[in-house]
C-alpha cells in the first residue's frame, strides 16, 4: 500500500551572482508497492536531490510527488517514510537501543510498545546482544545495522536510502545487501535508493532508473528480473552489471574520454 | 654526552612504573618539600610574617571550633552558589540564544567583551556604590565574573552541534523543541560543564574580593579583619580552609561527575 509517483519534477539551484543551475528536468517515475528501485547516474545528474525531494527534505520547483495518491510537500515528510543517510549518523551519547528508540520516541507510543519495537528491529538486523553497546564500541558494519534498525523502527512502508553502504568495506557491504533483501521481503517495504555502485543496484533493485546529467533527466528504466540472492559471481548477475555499466556510462553528457 | 646517556639508561624505579603509583609518589614528594621549605623559612622569620605550619594548624583547629566559623563558611559558600546559579541560568539561555540566532550573537557580543575586560575589583567597587553593604553586592560580583564564562562556553558548544544530526532529527519529523532537547542539549552539555567549572572556580575567588570590600560577614571579611589585626596565622588558616574546600569540590564532586557524564565523549576522541 505505498505507490510512489514522481510526476514532472524539476529543480533549479539558485546561486548568488550566477545563473541558476538546472538540476532536474521533468522527472517522471512510477514505483509500485513493495518494489525496490535504484537511481543511478553520473555525478551531477541530481540523483541525491531527487531522493531528497521524494523524501520531502528538499522542495521542488515544479511537478509533484504522490505517495498513494497524496501529495508530498517539503517539510511534511510522510509518516510512512524512513530515510537512511550516507553516514550512519548515530548519536554517540546513546546506546544502540537508545539510537533505535530515537526514531520512534516522538510518535507518542506507550513505553512498552517502544521497547517491543526496539527489541524487534535489533533482532531483525542481528544485533539483539548489542542493545546496550555504544556506537564507539561497534564496528562499521554494526553501526550501519543500527542505522538500518533505527529507520525500520517506525515501521515505514517506504525506505529511502542515499548511498547508505558506500562507506563500508566490500565484504560488509554485501552482508548489508543480503540483510536489506531479506528485510524488504519480510516486511514488504518499498525501497528507493541512490547509488553510484552499479553492482549494488543490480544486487538490490527490481528496477534501475538511469539518469543523465546537466540537467538531470531519466535516460531509461531498466527492469531486472533475476532471482535472489544475486551473487555478483553468478554469470547472469555479472552480465547484468556489465550491461548496466555500459548504459549508465553512455549517459554522460560530455563523452570526453571517447 | 656520556652524562645524558647514563641518565637515559637509568632504570625506572619499580614504584614509578604504574601511572597511579607514580602520581601518588610525586604528589607526596611535592607536599613534603613544600612543608619542609615552609617550616625552615618560618624558623628565621617573625610569626606575623610567616607563621610555622604547626602554629597555623593549631590556629585552624581552634578556628573550626568557633561558633562563627561555620556561619562565615556557609555565608560565603551560599553567595558563591547564588551568583553561580544565576550565572548558569542566564549564561546558558543567552548562550543558546546567541548560538541559534546570528542577530542575537551580533547584538550581545560587545556586551560580553565589556564585561570581560572590566576587572572584578572594579565590579566590586561599582556594586558597593550601587547596593551598599548588602548580599546583592557579593552576588553581583560573582555573577559578572562567572556569567560570561558559562555564556561563551555554551555559545561555543552550539557551534559544534553537528548539522547532520539536526537533519537526522528533521527526517524523523521532530519539532524545533524536540531537536533542541534531543540534539542540542546533549551536545552542549560537555561545554556547559567546562564553563560551569571555570565559572565556579572564578566565582569562589572573586567572592573574597567582594567580601573584603563590601561585606560584614563571610570568609573574605574575616580575612581582612585578621590582616588588619596582623593575625597572620588566622589568614593562613582561612586560606588553607579555602584550598581544602576547592580540592574536595574538584576531586570529590566535579571530576567524578564529568567522568561519569561524558564517558562516551572520551571514548569517541580516542
Amino acid at each position: 500500500m505505498s505507490r510512489i509517483s514522481v510526476a514532472g519534477i524539476s529543480k533549479w539551484f539558485h546561486r548568488r551572482g550566477d545563473a541558476p543551475l538546472h538540476v532536474l528536468s521533468d522527472i517522471c517515475i512510477e514505483i509500485g508497492t513493495g518494489k525496490s528501485v535504484a537511481i543511478v547516474g553520473a555525478s551531477g545528474s541530481g540523483k541525491s536531490t531527487l531522493l531528497n525531494i521524494i523524501a520531502g527534505l528538499t522542495d521542488s520547483d515544479g511537478g509533484r510527488v504522490l505517495i498513494d495518491g497524496r501529495e508530498q510537500r517539503a517539510g511534511q515528510t510522510s509518516a510512512a517514510m524512513a530515510y537512511m543517510f550516507q553516514e550512519d549518523r548515530l548519536l554517540p551519547w546513546r546506546s544502540a537501543a537508545g539510537n533505535v528508540r530515537f526514531g520512534i520516541e516522538t510518535l507518542g507510543l506507550p513505553r512498552a510498545e517502544q521497547d517491543r519495537r526496539v527489541r524487534s528491529v535489533l533482532e531483525l538486523v542481528g544485533l539483539a546482544e548489542f542493545a546496550n553497546a555504544y556506537p564507539h564500541e561497534l564496528s562499521g558494519g554494526m553501526r550501519s545495522r543500527v542505522a538500518l534498525a533505527r529507520s525500520l523502527a517506525p515501521e515505514p512502508q517506504i525506505l529511502l536510502m542515499d548511498e547508505p553502504f558506500s562507506k563500508l568495506d566490500p565484504a560488509t557491504r554485501s552482508q548489508m545487501h543480503a540483510e536489506v533483501v531479506r528485510i524488504a521481503a519480510e516486511r514488504a517495504v518499498t525501497i528507493v535508493f541512490v547509488t553510484h555502485d552499479v553492482e549494488e543496484a543490480v544486487v538490490l533493485a527490481d528496477e534501475v532508473v538511469v539518469l543523465q546529467p546537466r540537467p538531470g533527466r531519466v535516460k531509461e528504466v531498466v527492469p531486472l528480473q533475476l532471482a535472489h540472492p544475486r551473487d555478483p559471481v553468478l554469470p547472469m548477475v555479472s552480465d547484468a552489471v556489465r550491461d548496466l555499466r555500459q548504459r549508465s556510462d553512455h549517459s554522460a553528457a560530455a563523452p570526453i574520454y571517447h | 654526552m656520556s652524562a645524558t646517556n647514563s641518565f637515559a639508561r637509568t632504570p625506572v624505579p619499580l614504584a614509578l612504573r604504574s601511572p597511579l603509583a607514580r602520581k601518588i609518589v610525586l604528589r607526596g614528594a611535592f607536599a613534603v618539600i613544600v612543608f619542609a621549605a615552609w617550616f625552615l623559612a618560618s624558623r628565621n622569620m617573625p610569626a606575623f610574617i610567616l607563621p610555622a605550619p604547626d602554629r597555623v594548624f593549631a590556629t585552624w583547629s581552634r578556628l573550626v571550633q568557633l561558633p562563627t566559623f561555620w556561619g562565615d563558611f556557609w555565608i560565603t559558600f551560599s553567595r558563591v552558589l547564588a551568583g553561580f546559579g544565576l550565572s548558569a541560568v542566564v549564561g546558558a539561555l543567552l548562550g543558546l540564544l546567541m548560538g541559534v540566532s546570528t542577530k542575537a550573537a551580533e547584538f550581545f557580543e560587545p556586551l560580553i567583551v565589556i564585561i570581560n575586560t572590566v576587572s572584578s575589583t572594579i565590579w566590586a567597587i561599582f556594586a558597593l556604590i550601587w547596593f551598599g553593604l548588602s548580599e546583592a553586592t557579593t552576588i553581583f560580583v560573582v555573577f559578572m565574573t562567572a556569567m560570561p564564562l558559562i555564556l561563551t562556553n555554551v555559545w561555543e558548544g552550539t557551534r559544534q552541534v553537528n548539522p547532520d544530526l539536526v537533519e537526522l532529527a528533521r527526517s524523523f519529523r521532530m519539532t524545533r523543541g524536540q531537536v533542541l532537547r534531543k540534539i542540542y542539549l546533549p551536545m552542549i552539555l560537555p561545554q556547559f560543564f567546562t564553563g560551569a567549572r571555570l565559572a565556579f572556580g572564578f566565582g569562589a575567588r572573586v567572592v573574597l574580593v567582594a567580601e573584603t570590600l563590601g561585606a560584614s560577614s563571610g570568609i573574605g571579611y574575616r580575612l581582612r579583619q585578621a590582616a588588619d589585626l596582623v593575625q597572620t596565622d588566622q589568614v593562613f588558616a582561612w586560606t588553607l580552609t579555602l584550598v581544602a574546600l576547592m580540592l574536595v569540590l574538584e576531586y570529590g564532586l566535579l571530576k567524578p561527575m564529568e567522568t561519569w557524564l561524558f564517558s562516551w565523549r572520551k571514548a569517541v576522541k580516542n
